[in-house]
Parts: structure tokens; C-alpha cells; sequence
């Protein structure tokens, strides 16, 4: 449903996106992530027919972008970070001279208004003029606007910026819902967002998709490391003897200190051996008091972290400012 | 075709309706009706108190022709006002993105935003005319009906001109009142060119005598029905739309 194939954006001598690649299909919700300045807004702008991109296609619903702009502004609905709002206007107004814009016949218009202030929780308000409503209420009028004239296919740029948690939780479930028969892309910086409303993920940094596929598939991929955290109570010297007597630990790094005694300490190892009951038994064998041990399971941000500084890390590596250590 | 013009029309009852809901355009037209009916009282009593002096004059016909000859200055003045805002607020309210990203060309939103604010001008001018008409129609000698038609014809297109360019300078403006200034500049720059050519000789004369909005307003309000003059107000209004189209395209191009 919608197909971007190595799409490039350059201003000038700032290239803001290089060779993306990605698609999403009906009834799914693709998450743009990303840094700020990444290149997500662009890619959205691009998708909207809102910019023209410097090289690659990009295809909604069947319709290239740059050839079928009409055509492809009639089958997408739109929301940018800031939602476009004429504060003089009622919501019901609002939505109505939308509907117009997208091409909604005379007949269709109402119900489809409707619709819109049903699905997005507004029917108290549609005879309020915008300014006079709040940020959260904002929003969700500018989620109407997106879907007032039920398009195939829509891009949301940051959808819960600003909200309360409640109203936070009402934008997911409307965005679930609304992929039920539509492809959705929104892009966000709450990496929770992600994980509770997306099926797939595209990370982009510096212009670039550095990861796209299924969320479960990214943190299996990223599972080629066991990482365990240990609050044990014991001097350094005892409990790193015994770290490098464990075969398959391969790093540890230890945690800001929480008491004079008591210590904190991140061990990665390989995950093929059997490293958490060796470890176990080695510490107490040592004397080594035990408080916990908790095996880390690789989160989003982590996956994120990893991704979007990789290209710093390479960069910028210092082996004279490694706090590692190594057995 | 039809979509293109349910947008238009859309655009145009959108940008009528916020005039309609402004307290700004109802001063304007307050200030508009109090020194465009003055201005009208002012030349009918200079004629008058010139006949009662002893000179022969037609005074509902020169009447008529120095008020529409005034009206340039308060068009030029009130003009600017309600064009300001058409781009400048879009841009404010970051609403150009809806419109750039619905199926509607920046010649559309343009087209619709000209007409409705010209539609306003024309609204403002009722009142005005319709003090003109009891005015003038017991005048002895009768007024010609087509010094009266075309000079009319005149000030719309005069109002319309001034209202495309202002329209070209709000797209490029971020505020309303930058908007006013640079508008205010563009449009004394046109009228005045005649005087520009005055100063350079020929062919400076011929080029900017064309070119002046002035010249070819003062010709219309004599009642003369020169095409050329209504060819020049129709550039002006599609070399502002055009503009208008252009820079707004242009918008998609700069990174923001």
C-alpha cells in the first residue's frame, strides 16, 4: 500500500535523506524512529506529496507521488507535527471545509464529518471554535482532519505529542482502529509508542533506514548478547577474579555505586553458555553476598541506542576512554 | 475540473466566512464607509460651491469623476489591509501544509483567496454605491449611465490589481504586518512610475505610462472604455496570482 523505494532528499548541500527503502502494508502500523533532525518529517512530507523528493519513488495506493500528486493527496490523510487548525473556525467547520479540500461530495460530507467527531471523541465540542480548545482536544481535530475522507492510507507525525496519558491511550486505540483496514505511518520519539501501537519499525538516523522489520524480529536479532546485572556486596577485586574465572563472560561494567559495600555490576556474556549458574556458584563460593541477579532483556531503547549511535561509535571510538573491562 | 472548482469555491466561502467573523474587517469597512461617503459629499459640494462661483460645470458628472479619481487614494490605503493577512496567517497558523498536501493547486487557493477578498471589496462598495445612486439619481443634467458603469468598472479593477500583488506579498511574508509595508511600497511604486518616466525622457515615458496603475485608473474614470487599460489591470491580476502560485510552490523547496 505504500512503497518507498531509495528515496533521496537533498537541500542544497545538507543531504536529509539517503537511499530509504521501505513499505507497509493494509491494516498495518509502520513506526518512523528516530533521532531529531533523523529525517523522519521529511520522508513523511515526501510520502503527503507535501515535498519533492531529489531521487526514488515513493507509491500510495498504486499512485507514484511525483506523477499522480492529485491522486495521491486524494488517497492519503496527513497530520504534521503541528496540526494545521483555523482557530476561528468551529471543529464541525473545520472538518466540513476539509472534507471539501479532500473532495468529499455535498452528499457524503456530514456523515463522514460525523464519522470523523465520532471516531476521535469530539461530538462535545464540534460547535467550539478551535482556539478556544485545548492541546489534547487540538490533536485529536487534527486526527480528524487525516481521516475525514477515509482515506487508504495515513501519516501521522508525532500523533501524541502534548497529550495526557489518558488522552495518550484514547490516540493509540484510535490508531489501532484505524488500521484495521488502513496502512498507517506515524512517526515518534516515545519509544513505548512503538511497542504499544506499531507492528513493524523503520529506525531511521542520519537520513538513513539503519532497521526496518517486524519489532520481534529486531529484538531477536539484537539477542546476540546475554546481559545479566548483579547487586552483589563484596570487595571489586573478589567478584572480578571470579568474573574472569567464568567461561563466556565477555565484558562487565560496573554501576554507579549505591553504598559503601553494596555494588552493582553489568556482566555481558555469550549466550550459548551457561554463564548464570557458574557465575552464581562462583560468587558465593567466594564469599561474595548476593542481593540480586536479574537477567536484562533487550528493550527498544536499547535496540534504538544501539542502532542510532552505531555510526558515532565507529566514528568517534577512543580506546583511551573505554570504561569496559574485559577477562 | 470540478474538484478544482469545489476547492476553489471552498477556499473562497472559507476565507469570506473568517472576514465575516473578524472585528478587523468590520473597522476596516467602518473607516472605508466614513471617508469614501465623505470623500463623495466633499466633491459634490467643491462642484457646487465652483458653479455657484459663476463657472459652467456639470457637477453630478464631475462629481462622480473627481470622487472615483479620489477613491485611488483611499483604495490604495484600505486595499493592503485586507490582503495582508490572506498568506501571512496561513503561515502563522501553519496551515499551508493542509492545503499543500490536499488536491488542490496553488493556483486554486490563490484564485479563491483573490475572489473572496475582491468579493468583500465589492460588498464594502454597496453601501457606497447605493449612497452614490440617491445622490445622483435627481441630478439635472442626468448622469451618464456609462461614465458611471465604467468608472466603477475601474475602481474593481483597480482593487483587484492591488489586491492580487498584495496577495503575491503576503506569500512571502511571515507577518501581517510586513505584508501591509511591502505592499503599501509596491503599490505607490507602480502608481507613481509615470513620474519616474517624466524625470528619464524617452523612451522611459512611453514604458512606464503603460506600466502605471494611476494613468490607467484617471482614464477609466473619465468614462473611456480603453481596452488597454482594462489589459493592464487583468496582467496585474495574473501576474499576482501567478506570483502568488510560484512562491508558495517554492515554500516546498527550503527546508524548515
Amino acid at each position: 500500500m505504500i512503497e518507498v523505494e531509495h528515496l533521496s532528499k537533498v537541500y542544497g548541500s545538507t543531504t536529509a535523506l539517503q537511499d530509504v527503502t521501505f513499505a507497509a502494508q493494509p491494516g498495518e502500523i509502520l513506526g518512523l524512529l528516530g533521532p531529531n533532525g533523523a529525517g523522519k518529517t521529511t520522508t513523511m512530507r515526501i510520502l503527503a506529496g507535501y515535498l519533492p523528493a531529489t531521487k526514488g519513488t515513493a507509491h500510495i495506493a498504486g499512485f507514484e507521488v511525483h506523477e499522480h500528486l492529485m491522486a495521491v493527496r486524494q488517497r492519503i490523510g496527513y497530520l504534521p507535527e503541528v496540526p494545521p487548525l483555523y482557530p476561528q473556525m468551529t471543529v464541525e467547520g473545520y472538518l466540513h471545509f476539509v472534507g471539501r479540500l479532500k473532495g468529499l461530495s455535498a452528499g457524503d460530507r456530514p456523515q463522514r464529518v460525523r464519522w470523523a467527531l465520532e471516531q476521535c471523541n469530539l461530538k462535545d465540542v464540534q460547535k467550539t471554535l478551535i482556539h478556544k480548545l485545548s492541546k489534547g482536544f487540538r490533536q485529536r481535530v487534527g486526527i480528524a482532519q487525516a481521516i475525514v475522507h477515509n482515506p487508504p492510507a495515513i501519516i501521522l507525525d508525532e500523533p501524541t505529542i502534548g497529550l495526557d496519558p489518558r488522552q495518550i491511550i484514547d490516540v493509540r486505540n484510535l490508531i489501532k482502529t484505524l488500521a484495521e483496514d488502513k496502512t498507517v505511518i506515524l512517526s515518534t520519539h516515545i519509544l513505548p509508542e512503538v511497542s504499544m501501537t506499531c507492528q513493524r519499525v523503520a529506525i531511521i538516523n542520519y537520513g538513513k533506514v539503519v532497521a526496518t522489520s517486524p519489532l520481534a524480529d529486531l529484538k531477536a536479532q539484537q539477542t546476540d548478547q546475554l546481559t545479566y546485572e548483579l547487586d552483589v556486596q563484596g570487595t571489586i577485586n573478589t567478584v572480578e577474579q571470579c568474573l574472569q574465572t567464568v567461561e563466556g563472560v565477555l565484558t562487565w561494567r560496573w554501576l554507579p555505586v549505591q553504598s559503601s559495600d553494596r555494588r552493582k555490576v553489568r556482566v555481558t556474556c555469550n549466550p550459548d553458555a551457561q554463564v548464570g549458574s557458574q557465575l552464581t556458584h562462583r560468587l558465593v563460593h567466594a564469599g561474595v553476598a548476593m542481593h540480586e541477579m536479574r537477567r536484562l532483556g533487550t528493550s527498544l531503547e536499547e535496540i534504538y541506542l544501539e542502532l542510532t549511535t552505531q555510526e558515532m561509535d565507529t566514528s568517534d571510538a577512543d580506546p583511551s576512554t573505554d570504561t569496559e573491562d574485559t577477562p | 475540473m470540478i474538484l478544482i472548482f469545489n476547492n476553489i469555491v471552498a477556499i473562497f466561502r472559507k476565507e469570506l466566512q473568517g472576514y465575516f467573523k473578524s472585528s478587523l474587517a468590520y473597522v476596516i469597512a467602518g473607516v472605508f464607509w466614513l471617508l469614501a461617503c465623505s470623500l463623495f459629499v466633499s466633491e459634490v459640494q467643491l462642484w457646487t460651491a465652483q458653479k455657484t462661483a459663476g463657472q459652467v460645470v456639470d457637477i453630478p458628472q464631475e462629481s462622480l469623476k473627481s470622487f472615483l479619481s479620489g477613491m485611488w487614494w483611499l483604495v490604495m490605503f484600505i486595499m493592503p489591509s485586507l490582503s495582508m493577512g490572506l498568506y501571512a496567517e496561513e503561515r502563522r497558523h501553519r496551515t499551508l501544509e493542509l492545503l499543500a498536501t490536499s488536491p488542490i493547486t496553488n493556483w486554486a487557493v490563490a484564485l479563491g483567496k483573490l475572489l473572496a477578498v475582491w468579493t468583500l471589496f465589492m460588498t464594502l462598495m454597496v453601501p457606497v454605491g447605493v449612497f452614490e445612486i440617491l445622490f445622483l439619481s435627481h441630478a439635472d443634467p442626468p448622469i451618464t449611465a456609462g461614465i458611471f458603469i465604467v468608472g466603477h468598472l475601474g475602481l474593481f479593477l483597480l482593487a483587484a490589481a492591488i489586491l492580487s500583488l498584495g496577495l503575491f506579498i503576503s506569500s512571502l511574508a511571515d507577518s501581517s504586518i510586513l505584508a501591509i509595508i511591502l505592499t503599501y511600497a509596491l503599490i505607490l511604486i507602480l502608481s507613481l512610475l509615470f513620474l519616474l518616466g517624466e524625470r528619464w525622457g524617452e523612451p522611459w515615458v512611453a514604458i512606464f505610462d503603460q506600466l502605471s496603475l494611476v494613468k490607467h485608473y484617471v482614464t477609466l474614470t473619465q468614462g473611456v472604455l480603453d481596452m488597454s487599460s482594462v489589459i493592464l489591470f487583468a496582467s496585474y491580476i495574473v501576474l499576482g496570482l501567478f506570483l502568488t502560485a510560484q512562491s508558495i510552490d517554492l515554500l516546498r523547496f527550503q527546508r524548515r
